[in-house]
């Protein structure tokens, strides 16, 4: 599929239904039906002009789904899922997973410039941890379920052979269904909770000039209690994750979600978004972990080393301290 | 080996649900479950045609392609069936088929679709050539008994055709030029990349 | 990709198969558990079921299999006969086939015919026989229900007369069945015996037979293939006759026919027309006369078919004068170029046949609907040849057959009518005395100015139709002409929901003391209305569950053999007539003829012993050469007949003969006569299957020129109009004994014959006939001269005994063209059979009451191919009944949007009676023009927006239920026949 076919599958993949044209009886007089038929050609031809038309027609069952009798627009879905779903998957997955490394052996593990200071300040308290691990732990099971449904065939399956494989599907797709929704709540509290701290402004630009301190030497610009990059992620993991939500709420409910047009858009929708989201989240579990020291602490203990909030959180540091709630300040109990 | 096909010539279809009826009589297709189905274009109106469909048994199938678990085979005969031992219930299938062939026992809500089950062109499934298996899951295997499928058979205007493609494409191209008109081989181009010159 | 099953494997199986037949060992009990149901419908019923659970159980014990055994049955739904050929496995039917053999079907079915086998796994039968007790259903024993019918019926009788019991049998019926309850009725005593032809071909029947001697279908379903141009009229063969238009379309195909299709609907027929007309419904006659009009004015009529073979088409040309193109126009709406067309196409594009159905017969001028199309048909030559005929689709699987044999108010056996001679040839063939039968009928007392009735005279009265009954128990005692308004009604394989009126029809079933519903599936009689006490329901088992003939629309009789033993505690209807037989004390001398085998509910005649006694006696329609042995022959060697002539290969068994034996198959079974496959052909010989029209209305009329002088005109064929190769180049009466010595040709009797002839006749043997003379000599020598034994005369254009002797057309009796009611009127108010015949007084209230303005839409009604007739037996069936799940109306978009109905809501139509109305979805297509609506007549079950559930016996509700459209549809019946109105009404619609 071309991308020109592949983006137009995208605009105009909500259901078009396709009446044929009936060949306007030649004068009132003659009515002859045989010679009217509508033929297959004419659908063939509507097919060139939008490759979404479907053919409907009458039925007597209740099934209105069965009265299209052809829809073509399955093998632009196929296309999709078998080509290009693949390909951007494995771009998005091996290619940060290849950028990350690339990183790594460049740039190494980021340290504390001034070291540990002994001092820590809280960053995330117990209830922001417990929803960042929620929505993460699910997203995880979330991801390689879904990644087993594109993946799966070809890598897992002649592994582990098709009963095996059929059984982790099942598997598979009972916790993906299941383990959406405390996603979905984890992603519902986090835009809550954290979107006042999560504003774009001007120093966000700032930051991402002087490339977020991560390339070349130098700090970048002082952020507030999140900085341009987590900004991104933030945003990624709200939208992306409300993409995924109302995209898999239309796959878990077919009875709400209209025609299977409808169902094909939505789950290409699901299926690059969450793509593009794991990819992000790689980049979000490498910074938070291995890329940068002290990172981990944040999500762990939820108490950093007052230098490494200093180095990256400058802003927020102070604001802390003007709030009394840092060391540096007067101390109190913390919470 | 034949390479198994259907043709439903709308010229010749009237709509009497024959197909319908004679799958569920073969094969023990439950309530809500249509394997086959009689779809009229443009009805009421000088020029409305009825077609009969099921799966087509499509060369390089959309539903073998997309499925997350490889559960769809081919037959010798080209006949595309599926092991429902496999099958996940995922609907994929289902939006990758172009004729909605794919049936699921339920149609609740919260991916509870069950097995998938659609036409298996009267050829069983995986299990034992006429096994009880084999019917349980599948319905009839007229193939292994060296029959056609019943909805073909049954037809009441003989309109359904079943057989090797070549020879029922015959049949229709002869019939065409016979009479002087045909509003095509319905799903042809889509199922199998391939249309009747006349 | 999975390659599970090896080629290797297939090719076993095929080889298997090639080598084996059919592959009867491989299935063990659990799979022909899974085929035959058994093991759902088995636990389900368990708590319920007896008889026929312990049989299913036993069928499906375990041990080694048995192997298939393949038998051969007919399709119980409509008239086409399509054989179904059954897999039967230790006794259970687990599999149909398709009877590649049949030429009628060539293996196919409808939807119907291929889910038939459901018909006996069925859990929604009825099982036992039950009695409504103050609202209860409550079950009996066999024994006990028909002790208390037959004691409900003879206190009946005693009070009330033997008339006050109606008795409704059925098309379902097999041809001995049909004749058993003939039989029955005349033991009883009592002409109020009908069955579905009264609402379904009555008044084909008696145009077509007025018009040129027999009531049927003059062709055959296989003979269209000879058509160049095929006419319907109020037909949708492809949903009421759908394996009909295997050959329709193949012919249409092979001889580049034109199918020409008038309907007020465009039907699933119509999409495959080359030419389709909308006409609106009710203008029948003058879209004949339209056409009639073209074909005179252009001198396209057939002179010499005319001349030598027709009576009185002057009186015709006559009234067609009137019906120019723009009266025709105004008064149907089909502009004068296409008429002109079709006129030229059918008359001109030659052979042509006429196919009609409901849509034509169902209105209160149906009669005379038959009667302009015979004349169309007369006009252009086209009767009586290949490819042409009046091809009347009937409606049932045995229509034809329970038409045949007297299932009507009119006839004895075989259209005998009910004259002294008739009831003496009867009495001869039963080997009963006369004058019994005379002393079972009821003396009718003089009342409403109407003399009193002998006994005799009610025996040769015709009775009251199956259309009005209920009036015959509503109105007051004074105007229905028998002893007594009806006080019970005995019902076997009858639907309550296929008559109009139907809030009439709930009074009426309250006022009866007796309701008895013999029947697979209770029909609409049992859930209508509030009875709570006195109706009784009997289980029958379906034609598959017994053997017997049945005899298709094209006159071919097929045997059917019993398929698996009747389910549950159901019985045929042989058994059931004869154990009330018993009970009311007329057994002995009804079955004494019969071969008795031992049934499950006890003894019961055999077939092929009643079918021995029909070809004793049906020598008037040539019933007497279908032996069951021949019948039987002909299902075992279907291969050999030819799909296009239906004859029998040489050097086969069954060689000449034409397939089924299609009446009349003159003489007795060892003449061979082939059976008529087109009647009226005078190119063949009498003996081979050719004919000639029949002089029923005596030999000349007496006509008035215009100077007043009188002469009288033939009704004798002329101008060398005869069978192939008859010694009697000319026209001839009937054959009698009298004409037989006349040409001295009953020399040619055998002293067997002679003898027979002699013991009949007594000392009148020259008034013996062809039809009376129980030895078949005097068809033989007729026929052996190369002559027709009815005679050779002419077809009447002018039936001058009916009502309306030229048809005219007349409005309907509820017209949205009221300006046109004045000029085209409704016939005078008379009485029909035994009861008024409004039609006026009912016209014109409507006028008045400007019905046509508040119920301005034209309703018709009429089959889906899913369902028929009444259809609780189709609806009762999981794979019929999921395609059509719900009651529809058919309207346009236009009235649709005009009243803010969208597809697929709920609306209510109107009737303009009764304040009549009913709850149903819309369907908004253009099927139907503006101002027209459509609705399917197969549903019950809800009346009035009342869901009736509940009144079925608990258990045997069909799984889909659904207003009936007579629910709103009205009052208009036949003059002749009293058919009903069926296809004509108005209604309003609007959303729910």
């Amino acid at each position: 599929m071309s991308f020109g076919a592949h983006l137009r599958f995208l605009l105009s993949g909500l259901l078009l239904a396709l009446a044929l044209a009936v060949a306007a009886p030649a004068g009132a007089q003659q009515i002859n039906p045989t010679a009217n038929s509508v033929r297959e050609q004419q659908f063939l031809d509507a097919l060139k002009q939008n490759p979404s038309a479907e053919l409907r027609g009458r039925i007597s069952i209740p099934d209105t789904r069965a009265a299209t009798l052809e829809r073509p627009a399955g093998r632009d879905w196929r296309t999709f899922h078998q080509g290009t779903m693949v390909r951007i998957g494995a771009v998005a997955v091996l290619g940060m997973l290849v950028v990350l490394t690339a990183f790594y052996l460049f740039r190494g593990r980021i340290r504390i410039e001034a070291g540990p200071s002994g001092q820590t300040i809280t960053r995330f308290n117990g209830f922001e941890r417990f929803m960042h691990w929620l929505t993460a732990g699910c997203f995880i099971i979330l991801a390689l379920s879904g990644l087993n449904v594109t993946f799966g065939k070809a890598l897992l399956l002649p592994l582990i052979g098709p009963q095996a494989f059929t059984n982790l599907s099942v598997a598979a797709k009972w916790s993906h269904n299941f383990l959406a929704w405390p996603f979905m709540l984890g992603v519902a509290l986090m835009f809550l909770v954290w979107i006042k701290d999560n504003i774009p402004n001007l120093g966000d630009l700032r930051w991402f000039l002087a490339g977020g301190g991560l390339i070349g030497k130098g700090h970048a610009p002082p952020a507030r209690r999140f900085n341009g990059g987590q900004k991104v992620v933030f945003w990624a993991v709200v939208l992306g994750g409300a993409a995924l939500s109302v995209s898999g709420i239309y796959m878990l409910y077919p009875s709400f979600s209209g025609g299977v047009l409808d169902m094909q858009f939505w789950n290409v929708v699901h299926g690059i978004v969450s793509v593009l989201m794991i990819a992000v989240m790689l980049a979000h579990i490498y910074i938070g972990s291995i890329g940068m020291e002290g990172a981990f602490d944040a999500m762990g203990s939820g108490e950093v080393d007052l230098n490494w909030a200093k180095e990256h959180h400058a802003l927020w540091v102070a604001e802390e301290i003007e709030k009394g709630r840092a060391p540096g300040a007067t101390l109190q109990p913390a919470e | 080996m034949a390479r198994m096909k259907f043709l439903c010539d709308a010229d010749r279809c009237i709509e009497c649900n024959a197909c319908v009826t004679a799958c569920k009589n073969e094969n023990d297709v439950p309530w809500g479950i249509n394997r086959r189905r009689v779809v009229t274009i443009n009805d009421g109106k000088p020029g409305e045609r009825s077609v009969s469909m099921a799966c087509m048994h499509c060369t390089d199938a959309p539903c073998a392609a997309v499925c997350p678990v490889d559960c769809f085979y081919t037959t010798a005969d080209a006949v595309v069936l599926h092991n429902k031992d496999l099958c996940i219930g995922c609907g994929y299938c289902f939006y990758a088929c172009p004729f909605g062939a794919p049936q699921y026992p339920k149609l609740s809500n919260f991916g509870s679709r069950g097995k998938m089950d659609k036409c298996t062109y009267c050829a069983g499934g995986p299990e034992a050539d006429l096994s009880p298996a084999e019917f349980q899951k599948y319905g009839s295997n007229r193939l292994a008994e060296g029959k056609l499928p019943l909805c073909a058979e049954m037809c009441s205007t003989k309109a359904l055709l079943a057989g090797d493609g070549e020879i029922i494409a015959q049949i229709y191209k002869e019939r065409v030029v016979k009479r002087g008109y045909g509003s095509g081989a319905w799903g042809w181009q889509t199922a199998y990349r391939e249309t009747i010159a006349i | 990709m999975l390659i599970k099953r090896k080629s290797a494997d297939v090719q076993r199986g095929r080889l298997q198969s090639a080598l084996g037949g059919l592959a009867a060992g491989v299935m063990d009990r659990r799979s022909f558990l899974r085929r035959s149901g058994l093991v759902a419908g088995g636990v389900a019923a368990a708590g319920t079921l007896q008889i026929g659970a312990v049989r299913k159980a036993e069928a499906a014990s375990p041990g080694p299999a048995t192997g298939t055994k393949i038998v051969k049955n007919v399709c119980t739904h409509c008239s086409v006969g399509c054989t179904v050929k059954a897999e039967v496995a230790n006794g259970v039917w687990v599999g149909q086939e398709p009877a590649w053999e049949s030429p009628i079907n060539r293996g196919t079915h409808c939807a119907k015919g291929a889910s038939v086998r459901e018909l006996v796994h069925g859990d929604r039968r009825i099982k036992y026989p039950m009695k409504l007790v103050d609202g209860k259903w409550q079950r009996l024993s066999w024994d006990q229900a028909v002790s208390e019918i037959g004691d409900k019926m003879m206190e009946i009788r005693a009070k009330s007369g033997a008339d006050s019991v109606y008795l409704l049998g059925s098309a379902k019926f097999s041809n001995e069945g049909s004749y058993l309850f003939r039989k029955f009725a005349a033991f009883w005593g009592t002409n109020n015996v009908d069955h579905q032809a009264r609402i379904c071909h009555s008044t084909t029947v008696a145009g077509v037979a007025n018009t040129w001697g027999y009531g049927a279908m003059t062709n055959s379903y296989n003979d269209i293939r000879n058509s160049k141009t095929v006419l319907f009229m109020g037909s949708n063969a492809a949903e009421a006759h759908p394996v009909s238009m295997q050959h329709i379309l193949a012919g249409k195909e092979t001889q580049r026919a034109n199918v020409i299709v008038f309907d007020p609907r465009f039907t699933r027929t119509a999409a495959h027309a080359t030419d389709y007309v909308r006409f609106r419904s009710g203008t029948d006659i003058a879209v004949i006369w339209g056409l009639m009009w073209h074909i005179f004015q252009n001198g396209w009529e057939d002179k010499a078919f005319l001349a030598s073979r027709v009576h009185g088409m002057d009186d015709v040309r006559k009234e067609v004068e009137k019906y120019d193109p723009k009266t025709v126009e105004d008064i149907t709406g089909v502009p004068a170029e296409q008429m002109k067309r079709a006129a030229q196409t059918f008359a001109t594009v030659k052979p042509a046949t006429f196919v009609w159905c409901m849509g034509v017969t169902q209105h209160s001028v149906g009669t005379a609907n038959v009667r302009a199309i015979c004349n169309l048909l007369l006009a252009t030559g086209n009767v009586g040849s290949s490819g042409t005929g009046a091809n009347i689709f009937r409606g049932h699987c045995n229509v034809q057959g329970a038409t045949d044999f007297g299932l009507d108010v009119s006839n004895l056996p075989c259209y005998y009518g009910l004259v002294e001679g008739a009831w003496r040839h009867w009495a001869r063939v039963w080997n009963v005395d006369y004058d019994y039968f005379v002393s079972r009928f009821d003396e009718v007392p003089a009342k409403g100015g109407r003399p009193a009735r002998t006994r005799k005279a009610n025996m040769e009265t015709s009775g009251h139709t199956s259309t009005r009954w209920f009036d015959a128990a509503n109105l007051p005692a004074e105007q229905v002409d028998q002893m007594d308004n009806l006080k019970a009604m005995f019902v076997m394989g009858h639907g309550g929901n296929t008559i109009p009126r139907m809030p009439d029809a709930v009074k009426g079933l309250e006022k009866l003391d007796l309701l008895v519903v013999c029947d697979p599936h209770p029909t609409n009689f049992v859930s209508l209305g509030g009875r709570k006490n006195g109706t009784y329901v009997l289980p029958i088992c379906t034609q598959f569950e017994t053997s017997g003939s049945r005899t298709c629309s094209n006159r071919s009789l097929q045997w059917g053999e019993k398929v698996v033993e009747p389910i549950f505690e159901s019985a045929s209807d042989y058994a059931v007539i004869y154990k009330l037989s018993q009970k009311l004390g007329f057994a002995e001398a009804m079955f004494k003829p019969y071969e008795m085998v031992q049934g499950k509910i006890g003894p019961e005649p055999t077939a092929e012993s009643i079918l021995k006694e029909i070809n004793r006696g049906g020598w008037s329609t040539g019933y007497t050469g279908q032996s069951p042995e021949r019948l039987k022959l002909h299902m075992a060697n279907q291969d050999k007949f030819d799909l296009v002539t239906l004859r029998g290969a040489k050097g086969s068994p069954v060689e000449n003969d034409f397939y089924g034996l299609p009446w009349p198959c003159w003489g007795t079974p060892e003449f061979k006569h082939p059976g008529t496959h087109i009647l009226y052909n005078t190119s063949l010989e009498a003996r081979d299957g050719g004919g000639t029209f029949r002089p029923r209305f005596g030999l000349t009329r007496e006509r008035t020129l215009p100077d007043g002088s009188k002469v009288n005109d033939t009704l004798l064929a002329e101008g060398g109009s005869f069978s192939l190769n008859s010694e009697i180049k000319d026209g001839y009466p009937e054959f009698t004994m009298g004409v037989l010595k006349k040409l001295g040709w009953d020399k040619d009797l055998s002293p067997a014959e002679l003898e027979v002839i002699t013991g009949i006749g007594g000392n009148n043997i020259d008034a013996v006939s062809w039809s009376t003379d129980l030895s078949g000599g005097i068809q033989r020598v007729a026929m052996e001269h190369g002559c027709v034994p009815y005679g050779n005369g002419k077809a009447r254009a002018n039936a001058w005994n009916l009502p309306d002797p030229v048809p005219t057309h007349r409005e309907p009796i509820y017209s949205p063209r009221v300006d046109l009611v004045a000029k085209w009127p409704a016939r005078p108010d008379e009485r029909t059979l035994r009861i008024p015949n409004l039609h006026t007084s009912i016209q014109k209230a409507a006028v008045e009451k400007g019905i046509a303005k508040s119920f301005p839409i034209v309703l018709t009604s009429g089959r889906l191919v899913e369902y028929e007739g009444g259809g609780e037996e189709t609806r009762s069936n999981k794979w019929l009944a999921e395609l059509q799940q719900d009651m529809f109306v058919e309207i346009n978009p236009a009235d649709a949007s005009d009243r803010g109905i969208r597809d697929g809501a709920f609306v209510w139509v109107s009737g303009p009676e009764n304040g009549s109305k009913a709850r149903v979805k819309a369907l908004v297509t253009d099927r139907v023009g503006k101002g027209v609506a459509f609705m399917p007549f197969h549903f019950g079950g809800f009346f009035q927006g009342a869901d009736q559930r509940g009144n079925y016996p608990p258990g045997t509700d069909p799984i889909v239920l659904g207003e009936s459209v007579n629910t709103v549809t009205t009052y208009g019946y036949d003059p002749v026949t009293g058919m009903h109105e069926g296809k004509v009404t108005l209604c309003q619609i609007a959303a729910a």
